[in-house]
């Protein structure tokens, strides 16, 4: 115990000791010759409209230059949904079950969460608005501000809210099975590389979105091709999301699951 | 003063605080659930360090417009765009941790690193 807290006295004045040389290295804030700003990144911004028809730089960046990497995030996303249910796909040991009833959840938290929140107001008012918001960050994701992460957590939050609003016995209605909502996250990262082989069928190269077989301009593919990508991130975090919601919430009870 | 010191070095000094708080939390903590939380804190801090390096003095959002036609006029949009799946990467990294925090309430009936110690030596003898 006592040594823990000499080892982080330790660490933390080594770390504000160290800034204090090390940030003549670093480059400063807001010039715009820096090393970070003057490289690759100029030749992003000027090129964004003319060969990737989307004005929204950070889009042109995730989702065209670097198809491939954005991919293989997606991919990340789902084995984490993957991993959750492998953790806690076994069941309780006996002699661990009996160590539950004894330790039950017991501390009282004041009324139910879904008594103390206005469900008229949550689910008919708040809950189409964020869903309308999500659908839209994630059709002009290329034009304006946002994209498929964004889109893809907000619909994951509409399944949150209603999981907090409405009580464990009423939840049948919206109820999405572990089963259906994982194998619909692994759906993501393969609309995305169904994106990336629709180039290489119309005889380009992998995400090369110019030759989608499409009779249709350049430019106008490549919104296509960045659209099928931005859906398919969508799905995989969203159905993540959920995933992990539902895997968790199956396995733990809570003190207002009676009520 | 303070304005000028946080437009140049204080502001990578407050990420590196930041930073030292979240590494300080996972040693001292002693409860499993805020050693979560604080390498949240962490993953904030990075993410901070990354955006700093694309600001531009004077620089707009990154979404070209017909009016501004000078790369030096937008912020960089690389740190974004790299930071934006940082973040859903660490939702990743924190659902497989809460998923852990289960398994090891259910076996152990805590989250306290000390009862967790004590209960594993009683199993033992």
């Amino acid at each position: 115990m006592q040594l823990r807290r000499v080892i982080t006295v330790l660490i933390m004045v080594t770390i504000l000791v160290v800034p204090f040389v090390a940030f003549r290295v670093l480059p400063e804030i807001g010039d715009p010759n820096s090393a970070p700003n003057s490289h690759v990144t100029d030749y992003y911004i000027e090129h964004t409209i003319s060969e990737c028809n989307s004005p929204n730089m950070v889009t042109s960046i995730i989702v065209d230059y670097r198809a491939f990497d954005t991919m293989f995030e997606t991919t990340v996303m789902f084995l984490s949904g993957v991993a959750v249910i492998l953790i806690l796909s076994n069941k309780p040991k006996k002699r661990d079950d009996m160590f539950r009833k004894f330790n039950p959840c017991t501390t009282n938290t004041g009324p139910s969460i879904f008594k103390t929140v206005n469900k008229d107001v949550m689910i008919s008012i708040i809950e189409p608005l964020i869903l309308i918001y999500a659908i839209y960050v994630l059709f002009h994701g290329e034009v304006s501000l946002g994209g498929g992460f964004q889109a893809g957590a907000l619909i994951g939050m509409t399944y949150l809210l209603d999981v907090m609003v409405v009580k464990r016995k009423d939840r049948d209605i919206f109820n999405y099975s572990l089963e259906r909502s994982v194998s619909v996250a692994g759906t993501g990262p393969f609309i995305y590389a169904v994106g990336g082989i629709l180039g290489l069928i119309g005889g380009g190269l992998f995400m090369e979105f110019e030759a989608i077989p499409l009779p249709i301009e350049a430019p106008e593919l490549h919104s296509i091709g960045i659209l099928i990508v931005e859906v398919g991130v969508t799905v995989g975090v969203m159905c993540t999301i959920i995933t992990i919601l539902k895997a968790i919430m199956d396995r733990v009870s809570f003190d207002d699951d009676n009520d | 003063m303070i304005n000028a010191f946080l437009a140049q070095d204080g502001i990578y000094l407050l990420t590196v605080i930041l930073l030292g708080l979240g590494l300080a939390g996972i040693i001292v903590c002693n409860n499993y659930m805020k050693k979560l939380i604080c390498m949240n804190i962490m993953q904030v801090a990075v993410i901070f360090f990354f955006l700093c390096l694309g600001q531009k003095n004077g620089g707009t959002i990154p979404v070209a417009m017909d009016t501004i036609i000078h790369a030096a006029d937008y912020i960089n949009p690389l740190p974004h765009g790299l930071m934006l799946t940082a973040i859903v990467v660490s939702l990743g990294t924190t659902g497989v941790g809460l998923a852990l925090l289960t398994r090891i309430w259910e076996r152990f009936g805590t989250l306290e690193e000390d009862e967790i110690i004590q209960v594993k030596g009683e199993d033992e003898v």
